[in-house]
């Protein structure tokens, strides 16, 4: 939870941050500079949680509407000592990953699949097109309706929502490739089946790699959504349970939980990106 | 040289295209010309003519209008993988590297790994990249890359080969290297090569015959032989002959008047 330890000690940090910026002054001027961006950025981060603190003391604005950086802080201790907020984050990740995993993985074969038959790609325009145009979590209610109120309906919704994405991302990858190598294999004596091996899908591949790395933002949004929806734990659930009750901390809490979990399944997917890139 | 030496044979090979809403297009009509074993033939034409539809009826990417074409005797109906067809671009697959764009022709054929590379090695050492083996086509100059897209045109032995201006996209240093390392490797070989180029000059360089074809739609206009020792033959050394200038005036001013007319 190194977010909210940032959050919650944002005001003595700063303090004791003055004086290594005055001792950086000896060293070469990219570590100086790095240092100034790095002190601004928390001083920034500081002011701004220490006024939204002295505005709530003041009674400038209310609590219940804007919650509190001190409540804040009071939340996630209170969820990190009972567990409840690493079970919730756990809960939310896995329905994330699943998701993600299966409709990326999927949606990236069916786009592959679907050069390999022109009439079948030629028969499902209309509802690419369609669904490309659709705000895909629309379909949430739908989904949840079809998997029930537990873990499934959840990971549903985001494998369906990433699988959409990643099927018409790789269809879109197969169609941008130059036809000068297909007619090149083929002048070769190429089959179909040897292009789509050889250079459909690595050609494909720069393209599948971006739509994985959309996908993960999908995935978790899919979850989060679904929770909303209809859950009984998961990160979701208790950032909406919370907002039904005016516990606007126990919300800030869960959002920057919801918060790091992205940061970390977002890097996980750039590591795996960087390898699936050719050049 | 007898008919049974006759390698390529194209028969008053035509092709119109049509459209759905434009005239149809007639590109080439009634081209007829053969290739013998071991012999460089070169097309020369205005642009447009025809000359790349042409390469695609030999190679089976497309299926004329009318007449034939037949490669060792046998018509060539869509069939493909009889000719090594090297295009303008070279088209190496930016994933793969030297050696692995070098042996995709033998992959497609299921020749064993092992086997190809062998082969690949050979031709990467004698044709100097000896070293790049194992080099992404983005580490390579231009020069380098059309060589390796040479080699993987070489590497199944095909019994015809089709250059398609390979080296229009090059500086005319580079060129020249190339002109003569093409000349020297499909003599080594004694390849059967068609050869397409704007450059006359080119075309007399590397050619045992030149066939000049007219404007749209393409007809053969006349065939010239070509009387040069094989080891006069050097780009710049060639340019000295008189055959070598008269020949020259002669193409130009076939061409000419198809640009006058
Ligand atoms: N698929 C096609 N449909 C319709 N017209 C075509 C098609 N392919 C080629 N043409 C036309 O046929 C003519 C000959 O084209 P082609 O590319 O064979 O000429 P070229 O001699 O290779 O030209 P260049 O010297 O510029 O490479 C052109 O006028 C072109 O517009
Ligand atoms: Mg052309």
């Amino acid at each position: 939870m190194a977010n909210a330890e940032i959050v919650g000690r944002m005001p003595e940090q700063t303090a004791d941050r003055k004086p290594a910026k005055a001792s950086q002054r000896s060293i070469s001027a990219p570590w100086f500079a790095q240092g100034k961006i790095l002190f601004l950025q928390l001083l920034l981060i500081g002011g701004f949680l220490l006024l939204w603190e002295v505005a709530i003391r003041a009674e400038w604005i209310k609590v219940y509407l804007y919650g509190q950086p001190t409540g804040i802080w009071r939340e996630l201790v209170k969820g990190l000592t009972s567990g409840t907020l690493l079970r919730d984050t756990w809960v939310t990740g896995k329905e994330s990953i699943l998701g993600f995993l299966i409709g990326s993985i999927a949606g990236s074969a069916a786009g592959l699949l679907l050069w390999l038959s022109p009439t079948a790609a030629a028969v499902l325009r209309p509802l690419l097109i369609a669904l490309n145009g659709l705000p895909k979590i629309a379909l949430a209610p739908l989904i949840v309706v079809w998997f029930g109120v537990g873990i499934e309906s959840k990971i549903a919704v985001a494998a369906i929502i990433t699988f959409i994405v990643a099927m018409i991302t790789s269809y879109a990858g197969t169609q941008e490739i130059d036809g000068d190598y297909l007619k090149m294999l083929k002048a070769l004596g190429a089959s179909r089946l040897q292009m789509f091996r050889m250079v459909i899908v690595p050609g494909s591949l720069p393209w599948i790699a971006s739509a994985f790395r959309l996908n993960i933002g999908f995935a978790m949004i899919g979850a989060v959504v679904g929770e909303y929806i209809s859950a009984d734990q998961g990160l979701g659930y208790q950032i909406y349970y919370a907002g039904t009750l005016y516990n606007l901390n126990a919300v800030w809490g869960g959002i920057l939980a919801l918060m790091l979990l992205a940061v970390l399944l977002d890097s996980a997917v750039g590591w795996v990106e960087r390898r699936m890139k050719w050049r | 040289m007898s008919d049974a030496d006759i390698v390529l044979n194209a028969e008053r090979v035509g092709m119109t295209f049509e459209a759905a809403n434009a005239p149809p297009v007639t590109a080439i009509a009634d081209i007829g010309f053969q290739v013998h074993r071991g012999e460089v033939v070169a097309i020369v034409g205005p642009s447009g003519c025809g000359k790349t539809t042409l390469f695609n009826i030999i190679a089976g990417l497309l299926e004329p209008t009318g007449g034939r074409v037949e490669v060792n005797g046998e018509p060539v109906h869509s069939a493909t993988g009889h000719v090594g067809y090297m295009l303008q671009k070279d088209l190496l697959l930016p994933w793969r590297t030297v050696i692995d764009n070098v042996i995709i022709g033998l992959q497609v054929r299921n020749t064993p790994r092992k086997q190809a590379e062998a082969i690949a090695h050979e031709l990467i050492e004698s044709y100097g990249l000896k070293g790049f083996e194992h080099s992404y086509p983005s580490e390579l100059s231009g020069g380098m890359r059309q060589r390796v897209a040479f080699m993987r045109t070489l590497a199944f032995s095909p019994d015809v080969i089709l250059l398609d201006e390979p080296f229009s996209a090059l500086d005319s240093q580079t060129r020249l290297v190339l002109q003569s390392d093409v000349l020297r490797i499909i003599r080594e070989r004694q390849c059967s090569v068609v050869l397409v180029t704007h450059d006359v000059g080119e075309a007399i360089t590397m050619a045992d015959r030149i066939v000049v074809i007219t404007s749209r739609p393409g007809r053969v206009k006349s065939i010239h032989p070509v009387n040069i020792a094989p080891e006069q033959r050097h780009p710049l050394k060639i340019r000295k002959l008189p055959e070598f200038t008269a020949l020259y005036e002669t193409i130009w001013s076939e061409l000419g008047i198809d640009l006058a007319a």
